[in-house]
């Protein structure tokens, strides 16, 4: 019966698209399949089978990389509902001082850090949009650049440690590769996630040369700290946030915690923040602990929806029937990378991530792995991959997003728009790491993070970039006041 | 129908009270994880032997009782994820019919196997008392009880959402489908 896998894998995109709920719509696409089996007498296709899925829900109880969702979840929502996100995009802003383009590059850094923090996608798009789309249109910046800038780094959320997203991967590549961990993930992640945000900050750097009136600096007056005030801001507000992130993922790269520790040590910390901010109160907290535990819930209700649908499918074929598929691919490795990426890719314009770890991954990874395919380079890959998908015009969801909490006065069209150069840079950075994967080794993290020389060249680079960006904002104010002459 | 609505509005009150005992506990699972971990360092430090398994098992078995308990709580709030690529542009009546027809063919079968199949796991570790194998370890047969228990509160809420759909679809606008959580927000 060769053609059941394929119909099961229609039935399910089919089924989805409805809108019933996805952990129950899983469930029910096994209970059917499995009576399909048993109508038309396909060997194997029996009951008794899905009785497994009562050690597969102890299973998922058990499970040591799950039980950190709820930990980095709840550090997300204790930090997010305590307002700490305006706090530290005003500070990082005013630290660019009257430099060209410097709210977008605090909105990019913001951004990546916030993303650190939720990993949750929506949840950072919205919150970034809500703050800094009022920030940016009151100080001049292109309507286009704000949107696109908001796009990109809200969504980049997924790709940096400690993202749920990594958390999630790593569980789904384990059905290929069980020595895969949610560190080897964060490690791998970490390095292309800073990639794809100097990216972005190149980007705005070249528009400051480039087009300086779309990306204007500060005026004197919204400067409101300055000198010895703005350095104790900063440690107030932007620092303790960072640090706490540092030292969650710090102690689990050097292997002090693991995930599932660092993340509860991560809770603690966030509610001593707040407690020390004086933002800390019942209401927060109790919609925090809701937020986490609803996450929780629907995730884990998910997995157990996709764990009796992939049952069903390996019972009716539909393992062999991808395996073959994939074998008969030309190009072997760089074919299905290829392919699978572009399967995500698409997929990802109408499933979400949880669907696409939870079900598709795990058809993968076992494909990837006779490959030979390095385990941490392909969940990357497919992470990277993902990102550039959900802000990819049309269908992009954080496109429709931007668009629920975007003004009046941004059109569709300037979010569409803007997000073009982005995905444009978005594909570059996705090349990058393709062509290299020792990128996502922990050969080139433990070099960049554990030798004198590796932190030299961050340092190094950082303080590059610092100077570029005051350079390439002295050239935008040249080019401007020239510009100024002609029309006068 | 009065008489049905009553009923899920007892539903309704009993899952919502189990969803607040879920966060509690999430948070007293953050915490005691949080505590194993300070635990391990220390003793790491000084060569003291302070971890105890009894606390690690708890931590696990805290997270599968918030998840499972919490999932009813998460559908009475119309909470698990949907993709909402059509559904969002449905009207409301079309919403409630597809919450009912899938209540007949997906949940319902799905969840009525899930508690009959766990049911049977639940009973079998009653039979032998067992217990974790690790020392200081838990017994399993409670949390293997809270199995079947969950879905069943799940399928218990589910016919609450049934009965609030149909009275939706009968007529009673009180009872339209609120606001759903689209994956996308979610995420």
């Amino acid at each position: 019966m060769e053609w059941m896998g394929p119909a099961m894998f229609a039935s399910l995109i089919i089924l989805l698209l409805i809108g019933y709920p996805v952990a129950f719509t899983l469930g029910g696409i096994s209970m059917l399949w499995i009576a399909i089996g048993q109508l038309i007498g396909a060997p194997g296709v029996e009951w008794i089978a899905l009785e497994s899925m009562q050690f597969r829900v102890f299973g998922i109880i058990q499970n040591q990389n799950l039980l950190a969702i709820p930990f980095f979840t709840l550090m997300g929502t204790i930090l997010d509902k305590s307002g700490l996100a305006e706090d530290m995009l005003e500070t990082i802003g005013m630290l660019f001082g009257r430099t060209r383009g410097g709210i977008a590059y605090a909105v990019i850094l913001v951004g990546a850090i916030l993303g650190a923090i939720t990993g949750v996608v929506a949840a950072s798009v919205v919150s970034m949009a809500l703050i800094s789309i009022p920030i940016m249109l009151k100080y001049g910046y292109n309507k286009r650049l704000i949107t696109g800038t908001i796009a990109a780094s809200a969504t980049l959320t997924q790709v940096i440690p400690p993202s749920l997203v990594l958390i999630v991967l790593a569980d789904a590549l384990r059905i290929g590769y069980p020595e895969v961990s949610v560190g080897d993930m964060y490690k791998g992640a970490f390095i292309p996630g800073f990639m794809l945000t100097g990216l972005y900050m190149l980007y705005v750097l070249a528009l400051t040369i480039w087009r300086p009136a779309d990306v204007p600096a500060l005026p004197p007056e919204a400067i409101k700290y300055k000198g010895m005030a703005l350095f104790n801001k900063t440690m107030v507000s932007a620092v303790p946030p960072i640090a706490l992130i540092f030292v969650v993922l710090g102690t689990t790269f050097m292997g002090i915690a693991t995930p599932t520790e660092g993340g509860a040590m991560g809770v603690v910390g966030a509610i001593i923040l707040t407690m020390w901010k004086k933002t800390f109160n019942m209401k927060m907290l109790i919609g925090a602990v809701e937020g986490a535990t609803r996450i929780t819930a629907l995730v884990c209700f998910i997995l157990l929806g996709s764990n009796a649908f992939n049952l069903v499918f390996e019972l009716v074929g539909g393992a062999e029937w991808l395996e073959g598929f994939f074998e008969n691919l030309p190009g072997g490795v760089v074919g299905f990378m290829i392919v699978a990426n572009l399967a995500c890719f698409f997929l990802a314009f109408f499933l979400e991530f949880f669907e696409i770890s939870f079900i598709v991954i795990p058809l993968l990874a076992p494909v990837a792995y006779s490959l030979g395919i390095d385990a941490v380079w392909f969940g990357v890959m497919i992470s990277v991959n993902m990102q550039t998908s959900f802000m990819h015009p049309p269908f992009g969801f954080a496109l429709f997003f931007l668009r629920g909490c975007a003004p009046p006065e941004i059109s569709s069209n300037d979010i569409y728009v803007g997000a073009i150069p982005y995905v444009f840079l978005q594909i570059i950075g996705t090349a990058i790491v393709a062509s290299f994967p020792i990128l996502t080794s922990t050969v080139v993290f433990d070099w960049a993070f554990g030798t004198a020389l590796g932190w030299l060249t961050s340092i190094g680079i950082a303080f590059g970039f610092i100077a570029a960006v005051v350079f390439a904002s002295r050239i935008g104010d040249m080019r401007m006041a020239r510009a100024g002459k002609n029309i006068g | 129908m009065s008489f049905f609505l009553r009923i899920s509005k007892g539903i309704d009150w009993f899952n919502e009270w189990v969803g607040v005992a879920m966060y509690w506990l999430c948070l007293a699972m953050s915490l005691i994880a949080a505590y194993n971990a300070m635990v391990r360092w220390i003793g790491g430090i000084f060569k003291w032997q302070l971890a105890s398994n009894t606390f690690i098992e708890l931590q696990w078995y805290i997270f599968g009782i918030v998840f499972l308990l919490g999932a009813s709580y998460v559908l009475k709030r119309n909470g698990h994820v949907r993709i909402d690529l059509l559904f969002g542009r449905y009207s409301p009546r079309t919403q409630s019919w597809v919450d009912v027809i899938g209540f007949f063919v997906a949940f319902l079968p799905f969840y009525g196997f899930m508690t009959y199949t766990t049911f049977h796991f639940a009973q079998k570790s009653w039979q032998t008392l067992e217990i974790s194998p690790d020392p200081g370890g838990l017994p399993y047969y409670p949390i293997k009880t809270i199995i079947p228990i969950a879905f069943a509160l799940l399928l218990i809420q589910g016919i609450s959402e049934l009965i609030k759909r149909i009275a939706h679809l009968l007529g009673n606008e009180d009872y339209a489908p609120g606001h759903f959580q689209s994956s996308r927000e979610e995420l």
